[in-house]
């Protein structure tokens, strides 16, 4: 329960980090394209600003050209032209003359207000547009082609290509600089600004719109795909380590239960076992009593004899009853190939936490050794030889700890030695051992090495425990290989 | 009346076999035995007059020993009770003499420990029976006494002499010594030492 639990709270937290991060790069891409957009936009109002800037000073100097007294008119025309590419005519209207439409006499009329030029005309569906100067005698006229305006060797952006839209206004009139992207994004920027030149007082707008397409997804999904690893890892490792706790639990529990259950068949055999030995007691010392008698009660007697035999097999069959209830299941049928080397892990990773706390640090020699073995039984074995030896280690100062295990195969036999530094085995207590019951613990059972020896004998191996040379004890394993070398 | 027979010995064991091989032990030394299968019938058939005791083992299916225990002894029943348990702990041993029990022992049983408790018992038994009944014949004989008497024999017991007796109630010696004879007939008594011994007690609670 708790470990979906789990699950479901890195789901959602992944999910939310994984939003979050996925708006944080949008938002970062969005503002990196707005910036891009902003310094396009202005560069473009530069350059344009530049141009109508360069008409007026064109204008001005036309207004300078005035016709020779004489009658003989400059000609400026074909070269000025050839210099500005954007002023396709030149226009003169000489003193008395009047202007060919009303639009260049309102040019004209501004001009002359003003002092400057000023627009005579503006016809952005065709990209043009006249500009009069006024001067004396005579006053000018130009026509200036937008698209030879646009100086596109400095033109920031691709003209075909790039999705921004920029547009020359003035009035209700509109040019298409550059006709960018149309389509309609969830995002849009703007920029509109007046020309700087005052006789040229056309906006520039420049706009894009941005949409799903513009979004980072390589780096979104980059970022996801991050999340989910590294809460994947987690999620992992927390299940690891529940499996584990859960793999420790279990493992007590079943220490627990197996007390339990011992406790309450040692409670039930006390009785089962004391009501017929009672009976065979009372039984034999009544007999005892009548033979005593002079005379002897002989019928009485004899009959008190066979009720303690039919007592005693009472007995009998109580403990044959508990032997079956309590009997292990055969070992020898499950025998199957077993890697030594991974059992002993398996087992030293459950005691890791016993091991760190004593500070021991475990010296295991020997490379991979495949016997013929119960999995289960020879991890009980290992895992009760192992507590057994952090257990005597407990009892030496820490710096005198040392556990070495040691794997081999000798002949016919692949051999585990477990030694350990810590106090040894007495003399006296060597030879009792692996007797059932027989135990030096307080409130040990004294059933742990009874049970490792039968169940190594039951798999066709035996254990051993002796002394080491130096100190401390060491217990000897020798089980069958896998396939006999 | 069943105190003329022998003692008759209760045996409580759910355990037919227990049962009657402790019945067969308990005969060899001359006891009567009445075994008994189930505690219930026990407490409800029993004759309580009998001189006697009762063997009960703990351990039995429906209503444990110490539970009979409690109510026989609720019941004010005077034979002693010897305790039969399979594995005795210290907490049920002292619940069971709080209890009242005579005898706390454990199976499988010592013959010897048991007839010895048996035998114990039933001499307990028989001399807090016939304790009670002295105790009943000398209240019926002191309730006997007149009121004079009952004095004469207060001064008697606090060890004062005719003369004092006499001085003490105003009345001559000699009517102190016809009560004193009168007295020492009612009360059945051989000896002073006797008369004191008996109804010592009595002349105090009367006090």
């Amino acid at each position: 329960m708790a470990d979906r639990r789990t699950a479901g709270a890195v789901f959602v937290a992944g999910l939310a980090l994984t939003a979050a991060g996925c708006i944080g790069l949008a938002r970062i891409e969005l503002n990196s394209l707005h910036d891009a957009f902003e310094t396009d936009a202005r560069i473009i109002h530069r350059l344009l600003s530049q141009r109508t800037a360069q008409q007026d000073a064109v204008m001005a100097m036309l207004a300078l050209l005035q016709p020779g007294t004489d009658g003989s008119a400059a000609a400026p025309g074909p070269r000025i032209t050839a210099v500005y590419p954007q002023i396709i005519e030149i226009q003169q209207r000489r003193e008395n003359a009047t202007w060919a439409n009303e639009e260049l006499q309102a040019g004209e009329n501004e001009s002359r207000r003003s002092n400057r030029a000023a627009i005579g005309g503006v016809d952005f569906d065709n990209g043009r547009y006249r500009m009069v100067q006024s001067a004396l005698p005579a006053s000018y006229a130009v026509q200036i082609d937008l698209r030879a305006m646009v100086p596109w060797e400095e033109w920031p952006m691709k003209p075909d290509a790039s999705p921004v839209r920029v547009t020359l206004e003035h009035q209700d009139q509109r040019y298409i600089v550059q006709p960018g992207n149309e389509t309609e994004g969830l995002w849009r920027f703007e920029f509109r600004k007046r020309l700087a030149a005052d006789s040229q007082p056309f906006d520039v707008v420049a706009t894009r719109s941005a949409g799903w397409s513009d979004l980072p997804w390589i780096k979104m999904l980059v970022w996801t795909a991050f999340v989910v690893i590294t809460l994947g890892g987690l999620l992992a490792l927390l299940r690891q380590r529940a499996e584990r706790r859960r793999a420790e639990e279990l493992l007590r529990l079943g220490q627990v239960a197996r007390l339990n259950t011992l406790g309450e068949l040692a409670a039930g055999m006390a009785h089962e076992l004391n009501q017929p030995l009672t009976a065979i007691l009372a039984n034999t010392q009544a007999a005892k009593r009548l033979l005593d008698d002079d005379p002897p009660e002989l019928d009485t007697a004899r009959d008190a004899m066979a009720r303690s035999v039919e007592q005693a097999r009472r007995a009998s069959d109580v403990v044959g009853r508990m032997r079956r209830v309590v009997e292990r299941p055969e070992v020898g049928a499950s025998l199957q190939v077993v890697n030594l080397h991974d059992t002993v892990n398996d087992a030293l990773y459950l005691l890791e936490p016993e091991c760190k706390r004593l500070g021991v640090q475990p010296a295991v020699s020997g490379s991979s050794i495949l016997l013929k073995a119960d999995p289960v039984a020879l991890e009980q074995i290992i895992h009760n030889l192992l507590t057994n030896a952090l257990q005597a280690l407990a009892q030496v100062p820490p710096s005198e700890r040392a556990l070495t295990i040691a794997m081999q195969p000798e002949d016919t036999l692949g051999v585990l030695t477990i030694s350990d530094s810590g106090p040894g085995i007495p003399v006296d207590v060597l030879p009792r051992i692996f007797e059932p019951f027989f135990t030096t613990r307080d409130g040990g059972l004294g059933l742990g090495l009874s049970l490792c020896e039968s169940l190594a004998a039951d798999m066709g191996g035996t254990l051993t425990a002796t002394n080491a040379a130096q100190r401390g004890a060491l217990f000897r394993l020798s089980l069958p290989l896998a396939e006999p070398a | 009346m069943s105190d003329s027979l022998s003692p008759l010995i209760h045996l409580i064991d759910d355990d037919a076999a227990v049962r009657d091989s402790l019945a067969l032990l308990i005969g060899t030394v001359g006891l009567r035995v009445q075994p008994w299968a189930n505690p219930q019938d026990f407490i409800k058939q029993f004759d309580r007059a009998g001189i006697g005791a009762i063997v009960l083992d703990v351990r039995m299916p429906g209503i444990s020993g110490l539970t009979v225990l409690d109510k026989l002894v609720a019941e004010g029943v005077d034979q002693p009770v010897i305790m039969l348990t399979g594995h005795g702990t210290v907490d049920m041993c002292r619940r069971a003499f709080k209890s009242g029990a005579a005898e706390f022992l454990e199976k499988p049983v010592d013959d010897q420990a048991l007839l010895d408790a048996l035998q114990s018992a039933v001499q307990q038994h028989v001399k807090s029976r016939a304790r009670n009944r002295e105790d009943r014949d000398a209240r019926e004989r002191y309730a006997q006494l007149s009121e004079r008497e009952r004095e004469v024999l207060g001064l008697i017991v606090a060890g004062l002499t005719n003369k004092e007796i006499g001085r003490a109630l105003d009345v001559s010696p000699r009517t102190v010594e016809t009560h004193r004879a009168n007295l020492f007939a009612k009360l059945d008594a051989e000896s002073l030492a006797q008369l004191i011994r008996r109804y010592a007690a009595l002349v105090e609670d009367g006090a």
